[in-house]
């Protein structure tokens, strides 16, 4: 490891580091605009200038494009670099205008500090500036050309770290032109980092302009709940909303990046019509009176009718304490375990998944980036977890190969193997991946006895293309000399079992000397918390027997936990006539839902960003913590009347009632039973007891890095061969299979209250393969009625070539009235699709 | 919109590439060969046959001194802009040209003939000062040889290459 002294002080790095990083390590920030530690080096801008005095490399040289070497000695402040960067900095300066003022990157700006730093304070140059055009970019970046001093972070990230390729860098020298060949809105949906990179305000925070300076915000450390990862924000809170977000650093998880979804999706926090009174039967009534209220009417139903009367249903975007409450209450009324997840196939699978994962398994977000193979299976990670597609692409620039294995016209910013197969045909086809994966090691009789056994008698014949067999083949050779193999693994589309047969494969593969990672996608950014929490799979509630029991009147009152059964339930008029049925629907939610104008009584809860600090488990079970942001309160823009300050001083904040859902949940309870008796364990105990996942943890917050709830040794393979043999169910002659999908923007429910992101959001339109357009008779473009169980859906379709034939795929979209399909598997005969 | 020839020949040696993009310069020269220049629609129709993005061509196209994003005279004059060219007075061969012309730098006369532009080092170094017009170097240069080249421009019927 090299060592060297930096400003008087020594410092020893790994092999590799560039000089202004291992400064950085001692605290000592050499000036810098290009340089970016998520990016690299680039060389662009001159101004990390340090002086080498002794050692391999002397004199004036840039510290980022310097690696660190045994014996190297340099001054930060000699008085030649300090000289040098005095110009630089001054020359940088010539056409920058004086507009700090009307900036919004003021107050948080590099450029300024750099100026400062640099001893920069008279401008000597007299001659015109040079101005630009700027350009429309969308609804998330502001343009503002003339501010640009050309340091090619924006096209560095753009098309080299992300692989977007509609902006860049045009004409040349002083004229350097950084943005898209005609004005219009970005296509990459990690267009938002480029607010955090530009070292000045070139490219500034749409959403949030002219809201505040920095040192106006109440900002903190946040989670982001759009998607399963859990990526790490920070958020900026004033006068009582949420008006900014950035990404923030985490080595495990998104590095220094986020995406869009997750970076403008907050605005569900502000929504006008955000509930923040409790009501019952649609009176505004004081919180602890609605508790009243509904602890009444769910004892009484609960004596009269039974407990099995009283049901719960939680969800996988709620934090890990209003879960657990949820289990609590439920567990000491005796009522209905409660459901965390949408359906039945949904909780299965999450619950398989989570527990397959453990501490050898597991691998985090950074750790593929790490990868030298990637076999992502039933996953589309632009529009499930957008951030995941970085990493496969940062895995793809260090030479890792990545194949997808999904029935869906997948795009992703990267060189990949793409082979669209049907769901029904996705564990055949990772059965005959596997025999060309161990084929030379069975060869040559390396397999343990168990795994050759295994290894011969797995079916490896797909005979609707013969061809895919063999890119399988050939593809699973290819993971043979892999060091470091990762396989993502979906839980959208897939069949029950593929998550358990992609845990038995990477254990497999691990025992045969490859190693392998595991890495899940789950749906909801509390989904693992949640299936913790729901017990082992085997003593899984089925979800569609809840409806039944409510539709039979068994179930008489429901209480509904930050769930919002409209955007999920796949039978709408279902849903409404068993709802109707109810006694008593009590809902707790921060979302304006349209169950919440249904409920009896309902309960306000708060968001992440008010509550008193909230836990999630993020998919590979990493449980994080996001502490309060702001106290809550109707935005001071809703109810000041335009007016700034308040002119009138009230005693209390208007809005501030909702409190967070399992503070709420507890308060039942105790109004249920007044005196519980046996003396209340610690919550962390009473956790570890429900599940023993939980008993790594023992407070929160929990560490800065988070804390994986896994356990050191996961289950051996769990399905048998006969399962794992079985041929791929295929799609009855004339139909297709329909299946739901997520989009970037329009399908997440909590930014689709957005509005910045609703106007990001692409019409929706049914996927369908050219194939099977062509075999109806239908043009893309074409506007098509699916005859559903519920009633008539006309949409647009897109026909596309790199896609499955024999299914459909519809977006979970805002826009689109999809809960008519009725139920799962959904096969629509070709006689039900009609033009018009 | 390129002629059917064109566009096929265009995409059988794109076939041939091993990455499309590596022909990105040469699919552009073609084409600005056919338009006289490098139009917007030929920019798109080369970002088509390359599978490019009309930014990433943009780039490029607007990097390099030899394509033309804007309509060009007859003869394109590139006056080489490197520092032995600034010994031998290169300035002087800009100034005095633009003077003659009535042009300025990036220009073109009225008549459609000439645009005026200067270019990085030519590589004519030992012909310094020297320039290209339609690619064909000339040097060194004095006032008398700049006269006599346009007057044999203009009296010619010339039929060089725009740039290759």
């Amino acid at each position: 490891m090299p060592k060297l002294i930096i400003d008087h002080r020594e410092i020893e790095v790994p092999p590799g580091t560039k000089v202004i990083a291992a400064a950085e390590r001692l605290g000592i920030m050499i000036p810098r605009f290009c340089y970016h530690p998520g990016l690299g080096s680039f060389g662009a801008c001159r101004m990390c200038a340090v002086k080498f005095l002794e050692g391999p490399v002397k004199g004036v040289e840039m510290s980022c494009m310097t690696e660190a070497q045994d014996g190297m000695v340099f001054s930060t402040t000699d008085p030649e670099a300090v000289e040098f960067r005095r110009y630089v900095i001054e020359w940088l300066m010539l056409n920058h205008p004086h507009d700090c003022p009307v900036c919004d990157e003021g107050g948080h700006c590099l450029l300024q500090e750099e100026t400062i730093s640099g001893g920069h304070g008279l401008r000597r140059y007299e001659g015109k500036k040079r101005t630009f055009h700027d350009q429309d970019l969308g609804v998330f970046i502001q343009h503002e050309m003339n501010r640009c001093i050309h340091c090619w972070r924006c096209r560095n990230f753009y098309q080299g770290f992300a692989g977007y390729r509609d902006y860049g860098a045009m004409q040349i020298g002083n004229r350097t032109y950084f943005g898209k060949y005609q004005e219009g809105p970005l296509e990459s949906p990690f267009s938002g980092n480029l607010v955090d990179l530009c070292p000045t305000g070139v490219l500034t925070d749409k959403v949030a302009r002219f809201k505040g300076r920095r040192w106006d915000f109440e900002r903190g450390p946040s989670l982001c709940l759009h998607c399963s990862l859990g990526c790490n924000i920070t958020s900026g809170a004033r006068y009582r909303e949420v008006l900014r977000q950035e990404g923030r650093f985490h080595e495990k998880v998104n590095g220094y990046f986020i995406c869009d979804r997750g970076r403008f999706g907050f605005r569900y926090e502000s929504h006008p019509q955000r509930p923040r009174r409790a009501k019952v039967d649609g009176r505004e009534v004081s919180l602890p009176e609605a508790v009243q209220a509904a602890a009444a009417r769910l004892g009484r139903i609960s004596r009269e009718a039974g407990p099995d009367a009283v049901a719960c249903w939680g969800s996988s975007r709620s934090s890990l304490e209003t879960q657990a409450e949820l289990r609590r209450l439920s567990r000491g009324q005796g009522w209905r375990a409660p459901l965390f997840f949408n359906d039945a196939s949904q909780d299965r699978k999450v619950r398989n998944a989570v527990s397959r994962l453990d501490v050898r398994l597991a691998v985090s977000l950074r750790e593929i980036e790490e990868a030298d193979f990637i076999l992502a299976v039933g996953a589309d990670p632009v529009n499930e977890a957008p951030m995941l597609a970085l990493a496969l692409r940062q895995a793809q620039r260090r030479g890792a190969q990545v194949a997808v294995l999904d029935p869906r016209p997948v795009f992703l910013p990267l060189e990949f193997q793409h082979l669209p197969v049907p769901p029904g045909s996705i564990n055949r086809c990772l059965c005959i991946l596997l025999k060309g994966a161990l084929s030379s090691r069975a060869a040559q009789g390396l397999l343990e006895a168990g795994a050759a056994h295994f290894y011969d008698a797995l079916k490896c014949s797909y005979d609707q293309d013969p061809g895919l067999q063999d890119r399988l083949l050939a593809l699973g050779r290819s993971l043979q000399p892999s060091q470091r193999a990762v396989i993502v693994c979906g839980t959208e589309i897939v069949r029950d079992s593929t998550p358990d047969l992609a845990a038995d494969f990477v254990l497999l593969l691990n025992t045969a000397g490859i190693r392998t990672g595991l890495f899940y996608l789950l749906p909801g950014s509390n989904a693992f918390g949640a299936a913790l929490l729901s017990g082992t799979a085997e003593d899984a509630p089925p979800l569609h027997p809840l409806i039944e029991a409510m539709e039979r009147g068994e179930v008489k009152a429901l209480i509904l936990v930050e769930n919002d059964p409209f955007w999920h339930f796949p039978d709408k008029d279902r849903l409404k006539r068993a709802l109707d049925r109810l006694e008593l629907v009590v809902a707790l939610d921060y979302l304006p839902s349209p169950v919440m104008a249904r409920a009896q009584v309902v309960l306000p809860t708060t968001t992440l960003f008010e509550g008193q600090g909230s836990a999630f488990v993020n998919q590979e079970g990493r449980l994080q913590w996001a502490p309060r942001l702001h106290h809550g309160g109707a935005p001071l823009a809703q109810v000041g009347g335009g007016s700034h300050p308040p002119r009138v001083f009230l005693d209390y904040v208007p809005g501030s009632e909702p409190r967070p859902g399992g503070e709420i949940l507890r308060d039942l309870g105790a109004a249920l039973t007044p005196d519980p008796g046996a003396p209340a364990v610690d919550w962390w105990t009473w956790l570890a007891q429900e599940n023993p996942g939980f008993s790594n943890a023992s407070a929160l917050p929990a560490p800065p890095g988070g804390l994986r709830l896994l356990p050191e040794a996961g289950k051996p393979p769990v399905l048998s061969l006969e399962e794992v043999n079985r041929n791929a169910d295929r799609v009855p002659e004339g139909h297709l299979e329909l299946f739901l999908v997520d989009r970037t923007f329009g399908t997440e429910e909590l930014a689709s209250y957005s509005p910045h992101i609703q106007k990001a959001e692409q019409a929706p339109r049914l996927l369908l393969s050219a194939q099977d357009a062509a075999q109806l008779g239908l043009a893309p473009g074409e506007q098509v009625t699916l005859r559903l169980p519920g009633g008539p859906l006309t949409i647009e379709i897109e026909a596309a070539v790199n896609m499955a034939s024999g299914v459909m795929f519809l977006p979970r979209h805002r826009q689109l009235a999809w809960q008519k399909l009725g139920g799962w598997p959904m096969l629509i005969a070709y006689n039900a699709i009609e033009k018009g | 919109m390129l002629p059917e020839e064109l566009h096929a020949q265009l995409q059988k040696k794109i076939a041939a590439a091993h990455r499309p993009r590596e022909l990105a310069i040469d699919v552009m020269y073609a084409v600005q060969k056919h338009y006289g220049f490098l139009s917007d629609e030929g920019l798109l129709e080369a970002a088509d046959l390359l599978g490019m993005t009309s930014l990433e061509l943009e780039e490029l196209a607007t990097f390099y001194d030899f394509l033309y994003r804007q309509p060009v005279g007859r003869f394109v004059i590139h006056v080489c802009d490197g520092v032995v060219c600034w010994m031998f007075h290169e300035g002087s061969v800009f100034d005095y040209l633009c003077q003659k012309l009535g042009v300025c730098a990036g220009q073109t006369t009225a008549d459609g003939l000439f645009t005026v532009l200067p270019t990085a080092c030519a590589g004519f170094c030992d012909h310094a000062p020297a320039m290209l017009v339609n690619g064909v170097p000339y040097g060194p240069l004095t006032p008398e040889s700049i006269d006599q080249i346009l007057q044999k421009l203009r009296s010619e019927s010339c039929d060089l290459v725009v740039c290759r």
